[in-house]
Parts: structure tokens; C-alpha cells; sequence
């Protein structure tokens, strides 16, 4: 801060240093602009930019004669108004001469008084125009009607034509305003001259008590007589659609409901501060009991929803016979079955947790829990309330809640097959519709179970069952796998495999009968090397008593010597008795290969049982013959 | 307990099945089946493999896509055949060799269910056990023939694959307005008739019907099923007259088992 500065806030007089100020003050001032109408100090507070107000210049002095044109010239011209009923009145009026015409007369001394018949006689030629106001004398049309055209359809007990056609005139005059209409409507009703005097003297006439019609009694009256009048000139039929819609308007007016609609504005308008709060109040508190009504409402549906039978979802006459019955109790029976098993699951939790058991705990707490009793009889469970400083009681709580989400889930879950669509039995069958004990969820193929069936088994127990199927001519894949044709087929399978079982035990005790012959053989043989001739005698025997199915003479063949004579008579009876004739003859020459090798004269009538038990094999004993005969090539 | 998903909950214990017919048609290259421009010369069928609806029926309500997976020698072999309403899911090819066929089924998403796989073997040449057999795969106009019916199940299906399955049937070609195209849309301005008799011969679309009797190129029906039925049951009854006769030898041979036992260990002891 410089030291004029503060000599400047002092108010000093400056000392030596009066040089510079001067000049700075030449410096701010010399760039300034120099805008008119302005202070100084105002310019200053825009700093070094210039302040963007534009001066308004001001002239409070125009000039006098701004246009140099001529004086306007006025002339008073005379004027009727044909809204008047007086089309002679003719008045007059000042008005600019136009540029055009000059007045063709002086005028006289620019009174303005109204004149009769004073001007048209100065410029009668000229023709006097007519007053702007004219077009706004607007004359309302009211229904016109004749004395026939009244008796016909506008006969009303409540009014005379005479009073009738006072309305309308009123109706007219006063351009369907109807508070006016109704101000002003004083209808005496003329006196019945009931005997008139001579000399005309009515004070004995009868005359009416006048009514006081109100104002919706006159329109009433009014839009009857319009509307009837519109009809009669054009029938409903032919109006064209704004027309209609007057029509009805008027032909429907209800002054009842008019009277209504008034009285209540008159009421509304009428009442004071209090009551208008007061009725404030009210709306509130219906609002609030309706919407609390609703509530109790619900709460009600839905306990009888709860408290309800459960609604059959089939059709229940199957159940009416007794077997029926049977077979409902076995399935009530099967679903109890499960849901112990579930809840005895469900269950587990409490018990574990070494808590009373709800049973226990529900009548202490039943009270308090009766808020919570509209969750319905499911939830006897959650009764188990946490008892006042329990530790657990949280625990609980939270179980509590589980649970009864679990009945809501429940719930649900009983609610939706209701909301499925129920199917007849004819749709069910249409649609393919069918119910099971027991099923995998997912999308599978008939066939599928058919292949499961072969595939369970093993390789060489396939390849049994397809021979068997070829043997009965049935092929392994079915042509339709319907239910039915599956179902079929599960049963033939089943058969097949009883068969192919009962075959399988038959090899196995004719390997134990062969093998038990082959004992008493050796026996035989051992006991044999000292008596041939009783042996041979002996076998005989014992093949007789052995097989009683054997016959006599072709034994009698083998005895005397050959096994081949055997071979054809043993072929044709396996041929007989199984459907395997190959294997037989497959089976046959190994075993009397054996039989050549022990090359004993002795062994024809063993060899003979051999192969009398021989046909009954089938393939899978083959290996059986052949190991039994390794063993006794081995002997 | 199933997880609740968008498409609800699955509908127990039921089953939902809806027949339709998987096979192949081959024909020799001949004069009234010219072989294609660009052929390979070794090539000697012309051959279509298809997946459709009994009576050609709609069946891309519940079938979205078909996917063939032919063999691998085939450029492209595998084919994606999607759905086109009213039309069945079928590949055309050439070729000169018998091959398996992957079918995989894609569900329509409603289902919520996963693809599942089925084999056709793609015949060019009849076959079958016997002559005849092999005559009756061949049509008249030399077609060989390899159609097999198959029933798909649904076991459990969601509540909304349910309500599928289970509406909307109208009889074949029923068109539910005037103007609408395709016989797949539920009428809304003209109520559908009224459901057929079960045992009615009838097909209507979006159902499981079979129609009662065989027509030419429609070898599938009750009556096929009824034969098929009284086949199986025929040769059950000679299956279990077999294991009967069997079981009686049995015995007896149980019987003579026993007494050569006896003799055997009768003698054994003496000595």
C-alpha cells in the first residue's frame, strides 16, 4: 500500500508526492467511453469492462405535429339499427369522412341531438347504414306450434295452452335464461267466468290459485313441448345425429334429479367450517371400516378355504363300488405309509437337539400362540413357542419359521394340481395321459425298456434268449412297442427266462446222473473183471430198471455187439425231445470216441445209458460231456 | 424334493407318451429316379432318413430339433434339422452303404428336458429272416422301407410342458380362423370341436392317437399293435407248454438222480 494511499484514507493533504496521482487518474478516465445518462460512479463499478446496459433515451416532449397530414374530418351521418322493431327510428352519429368521398353536405353545426325524420330528407338518396350492433340481436327460436299441432301432442294436465304459451313468450323474450324466466314469471291464470253478469262484473269469477312453478317444472315444460315440436317436424328416424342427441337431451330431462343435484350444491355451498371437517372425518372412517371389512373378509375365505374338505381332483365314482374302496384304502394306506416316513425324517432335528417335543410343549404355549392359529391346523407343530428365558428359544424360532415355510410349501403344492386343469378320462386316453406307481422322471422311448430287459443280462444269456425267441419265430425287436405290445412282451420274456432256467437245471442233474452212472460203471467194471458174463447181465438189468423210457430192443442190438446200430434210434428220440438237434449230434460223437477208447464190450450197455440221457442236453452242457470225458480219458 | 425352476413343478407319477414313426427310405438309382447332378459315381440309393408324427401329424410342439448324426464318411455328416410347424424332421442323402444313424432329439424348451438319443440302422436292401419278410420291405415302387414306430414318454413332465401336452387337440388340417396359417395355433375365435371317442380311427394333432386300421404308408395302427399283441401271447403260451413238459422230465429225471444215488452209495458201503 502506498503511502498516498493512506494519506488519501486520512484525509491529509499530500505532501511531495503529488506527481503520480494525477497522472494515473488521466489514465483510468482516458480509454472510458463516454455513455450518456449514466453516473459516473455506476460506470466505475463496472471496472475496466464496460457496463452493457444500454441508456434508455428518454423524450418526454414529441413533437407536436409528428405526421403533417391533413386534419381528419368527421361527419355525422345518420344510421338504423334493423334489430330494432322501429325500422324508422333513425339516429345519428359521428363518423371519420372517408378519403375517398367527400361529405356531399355540409353538415350543420355538429349537433349531435337525435333528430326524427330530420336527416333522410338532407341525403335520402344515400343509403343509411346500418348500426354495427344489429348483428348481435339474435332471436331465439322457440317451437312454434298451431292449436291442432298442441291438442294433438301437447296436452299436459299440469298446464294450459294459454299458460303454455306464456312460458314460451317468456322463454323468448328473455333468450332461455332461465333464472330470468323464472324471476319473472307471474302467471294469473284468467278468471273462468263461471256466470258472468250482465254488465260483466268478474268479482264472482272463479279464479285459480296461481301455483308457484319452479324452475325446473318450466324447463320440464319447455323441453317437452321443444322436444315433441322436433319430433312432429322431423320424425326420430330422419334427424341427423347432433339433432338426435338434442333430442334425447331434452326428451329425457329429469327435473327431479335436477331439484337433487341443486339442493345438494345449495347444501354443500351452505355449510359452515365444522361440519365440513366433520364430514372430512367420516369419509376417512369408512374408507377405513370398508377397507378393514375386505380384510376380515379374506381372513374368512381363506379360513374356510383351510377348514374345507379337500376337493377330489378324479372323478370319485370309481370309489363307490367296494372294490373301489379296496383299492382307495390301500392307496390312503401306501401315501400314509410315506408321509410317516417323512415326517419321522422331518422330525429327526427336534429331537436331536434334545428339545421338548412339540406335543409336550403345545398346551403351555397354546395360548399365546393363538395370534399365529390362523396358519392352520398344519402348523400344530410351531406351537412350540419359546418358552419365556429359554436359551434355545431363538433355536426355535427359527424352526418354528422353517416349518412353517414347509407348510406354505405344502400349501402350494396342494394348491397347484388344483389350478391343473382336470382331465376326463376320454382326454386322458387321448392325450396319452398315464398314471404310475412308480417313475424315474425325464423323457425316455418304449423301446428303452425292452432294450433295459436284454441288456441286464449277460452276453451269453442274451444269445439263449434270442435263440429262443427264433425258435418260437418271434423277432427281439418289437414292430409297434405299445403298453400293451411291451407289456406282452415283458410276459414272454418272462416265460423265456423260467424255460431257459428249467433247462438249465436239467443239464445240471443229467451231468449228476451221468456222473453217478459213470460210478456204478467203474463199480461195475472193477467187480467185472472176474465175471463178465453176470456183469454184462447185471448192466442189462440195471439200464432196464434205470430208464424206463429205454426201449427193449434196440438195448438188445447194443448188447449183441454194434454202438453204431444204436446211433440212428438214440438221433431219432433226441429229435423227439429237443429242438437242438445239432447240439446233439454234435454231443455224440465225443462221447463215443470215449467209449472206443475204453474199448470194453462191457461198457456197451453204460454207453447206452449215456446216450439215452445225452438228448436232454442242450448246449451250454456240452463243455459239461466234454470235461467229464477229459476226466475219464485221464481214469 | 426337485428345485422349483421357471417351468414348475414336475407332475408326479404321470406319464405323457406321443407315438411317432423313425426310419428311413431308400430307392435304387433307376430311370424314373435319376441320379442327381454331382453324384459320386459309386453311389446307389438315393435315401431319406425322417422323424414324424403318426399320419404326419405335428410333432414340433413337443419336438424342437432333430439332430442326425450320419456317418462320418458323408461331408457334413452330422445334420441339424430344426422344427418347422406341420412338417416332419427328415434328411435327404445318397449314398451306396448301410450304416447307424444317430437320432438325438431336442425337446422344445417349455419341456425343460434333455436331448435324448435313439439309433436307426439306414437300410438300402430288404432284409429280414425269411424271404417273404424281405418281399414285404420292399414297396411297390421298389422302396425299401426301414420304419419302426417309437413312443416317447415323458414321465413326470413340468407343469408347463403338462399343459402342453395336454390341450389343443384338433382334428387334422382344422384351421382355428379363417385366415391363420398352419394348424399349430390354439383357436381363439372359433371354439375346437369336441374330442373324438377314444376308440375313434381318428389322428388329431397334438395328441397320442394311433389311427385303428393300416392304410398303404401307414403300417402303423391298433390292428398292427392287436397282431403284434396276439403273436407275443401265442408264443408265451408255447413257451410256458415247453417249460411244463420240460419241468415233468425234470422230475422224473430228479426221480431217477435219486435212485441212482441210493444204489451208488448202497454199494459203495458193503464194500
Amino acid at each position: 500500500m502506498a503511502s498516498s494511499d493512506v494519506r488519501d484514507v486520512l484525509n491529509l493533504p499530500d505532501g511531495a508526492a503529488g506527481g503520480p496521482r494525477p497522472s494515473k487518474k488521466q489514465k483510468i478516465s482516458a480509454p472510458r467511453p463516454n455513455l450518456k445518462g449514466l453516473a459516473r460512479e455506476v460506470h466505475n463499478l463496472g471496472g475496466d469492462n464496460p457496463i452493457a446496459i444500454v441508456p434508455e433515451v428518454t423524450q418526454f416532449k414529441k413533437r407536436r405535429f409528428a405526421s403533417r397530414k391533413p386534419v381528419a374530418r368527421w361527419e355525422l351521418r345518420p344510421f338504423q339499427n334493423s334489430g330494432r322493431t322501429d325500422a324508422s327510428l333513425t339516429l345519428r352519429h359521428w363518423r371519420r369522412v372517408e378519403e375517398g368521398k367527400q361529405p356531399s353536405s355540409t353538415v350543420g353545426g355538429g349537433e349531435g341531438q337525435a333528430g326524427e325524420d330530420d336527416v333522410p330528407g338532407s341525403k335520402g338518396e344515400e343509403e343509411i347504414e346500418d348500426s354495427s350492433y344489429a348483428k348481435y340481436n339474435v332471436q331465439v327460436s322457440v317451437p312454434q306450434y298451431s292449436d291442432d299441432q298442441y291438442h294433438q301432442v301437447l296436452e299436459n294436465p299440469d298446464w294450459t295452452k294459454e299458460e303454455t304459451d306464456y312460458l314460451m313468450g317468456l322463454v323468448r323474450d328473455f333468450d332461455i335464461r332461465w333464472p330470468l324466466i323464472w324471476d319473472r314469471y307471474e302467471w294469473s291464470p284468467p278468471a273462468t267466468n263461471g256466470e258472468a253478469d250482465a254488465d260483466g262484473d268478474e268479482s264472482k269469477a272463479i279464479v285459480p290459485a296461481t301455483r308457484s312453478r319452479s324452475m325446473e317444472d318450466l324447463k320440464a315444460r319447455y323441453y317437452e313441448v321443444a322436444s315433441r315440436m322436433m319430433a312432429v317436424q322431423k320424425p326420430v328416424q330422419y334427424m341427423t345425429q347432433p339433432e338426435f342427441a338434442l333430442h334425447e337431451l331434452m326428451a329425457h330431462f329429469n327435473p327431479q334429479q335436477e331439484k337433487l343435484r341443486k339442493d345438494f350444491a345449495l347444501n354443500s355451498f351452505g355449510r359452515s367450517r365444522e361440519e365440513a371437517r366433520e364430514e372430512e372425518s367420516l369419509l376417512l372412517e369408512i374408507k377405513r371400516i370398508l377397507a378393514r371389512s375386505d380384510r376380515f373378509n379374506e381372513e374368512r375365505r381363506e379360513l374356510y378355504n383351510r377348514l374345507d374338505y379337500p376337493h377330489a381332483e378324479q372323478d370319485i365314482n370309481t370309489f363307490k363300488s367296494s372294490t373301489g374302496l379296496q383299492t382307495l384304502l390301500q392307496n390312503l394306506m401306501t401315501a400314509d405309509k410315506s408321509k410317516k416316513r417323512k415326517s419321522i425324517m422331518g422330525g429327526e432335528a427336534p429331537t436331536t437337539s434334545g428339545q421338548p417335543t412339540p406335543q409336550q410343549a403345545a398346551p403351555e404355549t397354546a395360548r399365546r400362540d393363538s395370534a399365529a392359529a390362523s396358519t392352520g391346523p398344519r402348523d400344530s407343530a410351531p406351537a412350540a413357542a419359546p418358552a419365556p428365558g429359554n436359551k434355545k428359544a431363538q433355536q426355535q424360532q427359527q424352526q418354528q419359521q422353517q416349518q412353517q415355510q414347509q407348510a406354505q410349501q405344502a400349501q402350494q403344492q396342494q394348491s397347484q394340481p388344483q389350478e391343473r386343469k382336470k382331465l376326463t378320462e376320454q382326454e386322458e386316453i387321448i392325450y396319452g395321459v398315464t398314471h404310475h406307481e412308480r417313475l424315474g422322471s425325464g423323457p425316455t422311448f418304449r423301446t428303452e425298456k425292452i432294450n433295459k430287459l436284454f441288456s441286464h443280462k449277460s452276453n451269453q444269456q442274451q444269445l439263449r434268449i434270442t435263440n429262443t425267441l427264433n425258435e418260437l419265430d418271434v423277432p427281439a425287436k418289437l414292430a409297434m412297442p405299445t403298453a400293451a405290445t411291451t407289456h406282452a412282451f415283458e410276459q414272454l420274456l418272462a416265460s423265456v427266462n423260467s424255460l431257459l432256467d428249467a433247462r438249465k437245471v436239467t443239464d445240471k442233474i443229467d451231468a449228476e446222473i451221468k456222473l453217478e452212472l459213470a460210478k456204478k460203471a467203474e463199480r461195475e467194471k472193477a467187480a467185472g473183471l472176474q465175471e463178465e458174463a453176470e456183469k454184462a447181465e447185471d448192466a442189462d438189468g440195471d439200464a432196464k430198471d434205470d430208464t424206463a423210457a429205454a426201449d427193449e430192443p434196440s438195448k438188445e442190438e447194443d448188447n449183441q455187439g454194434t454202438t453204431e446200430g444204436a446211433d440212428p434210434a438214440d438221433e431219432e428220440k433226441g429229435d423227439g425231445e429237443d429242438a437242438v438237434p445239432s447240439d446233439e449230434a454234435a454231443a455224440q460223437p465225443s462221447v463215443e470216441q470215449d467209449d472206443d477208447d475204453n474199448d470194453n464190450a462191457a461198457d456197451n450197455g453204460k454207453d447206452e445209458e449215456l446216450e439215452s440221457a445225452a438228448p436232454k442236453r442242450s448246449a451250454s452242457v456240452l463243455s459239461n460231456t466234454s470235461d467229464k470225458a477229459a476226466k475219464r480219458q485221464k481214469k | 424334493m426337485a428345485p422349483s425352476n421357471q417351468f414348475g413343478k414336475r407332475v408326479k407319477l404321470t406319464q405323457i407318451r406321443r407315438p411317432f414313426v423313425i426310419g428311413s427310405t431308400a430307392l435304387p438309382f433307376s430311370d424314373s429316379n435319376p441320379r442327381p447332378p454331382g453324384t459320386p459315381d459309386n453311389h446307389t440309393h438315393s435315401w431319406q432318413v425322417f422323424v414324424r408324427g403318426m399320419e404326419d401329424t405335428d410333432i414340433t410342439y413337443w419336438l424342437r430339433r432333430v439332430q442326425f448324426k450320419l456317418h462320418e464318411s458323408i461331408p457334413n455328416y452330422v445334420r441339424m434339422v430344426e422344427g418347422e410347424p406341420g412338417k416332419p424332421f427328415v434328411v435327404n442323402e445318397t449314398g451306396w452303404g448301410e450304416f447307424d444313424i444317430t437320432v438325438k432329439l431336442y425337446y422344445v424348451n417349455d419341456s425343460g428336458e434333455k436331448p435324448q438319443t435313439l439309433y436307426h440302422y439306414l437300410r438300402l436292401h430288404p432284409y429280414g429272416r425269411t424271404e417273404e419278410e424281405k418281399l414285404a420291405m420292399v414297396a411297390t415302387n421298389g422302396e425299401v422301407r426301414a420304419w419302426s414306430y417309437e413312443e416317447q414318454l415323458f414321465n413326470e413332465p413340468y407343469e408347463a410342458f403338462y399343459q402342453i401336452l395336454t390341450t389343443g387337440a384338433v382334428p387334422k388340417g382344422w384351421k382355428p380362423a379363417a385366415g391363420g396359417k398352419g394348424g399349430k395355433g390354439k383357436g381363439k375365435n372359433r371354439a375346437p370341436p369336441p374330442l373324438p371317442a377314444p376308440d375313434s380311427g381318428d389322428v388329431w394333432e397334438r395328441t397320442a392317437m394311433i389311427p385303428s386300421a393300416n392304410r398303404p404308408g401307414q403300417p402303423f395302427s391298433r390292428e398292427t399293435e392287436a397282431a403284434e399283441v396276439k403273436k407275443l401271447s401265442d408264443a408265451q403260451l408255447k413257451t410256458d407248454q415247453m417249460a411244463k413238459q420240460l419241468l415233468a422230465e425234470l422230475k422224473k429225471k430228479e426221480e431217477q438222480l435219486a435212485k441212482l444215488k441210493a444204489e451208488n452209495a448202497a454199494a459203495v458201503k458193503p464194500s
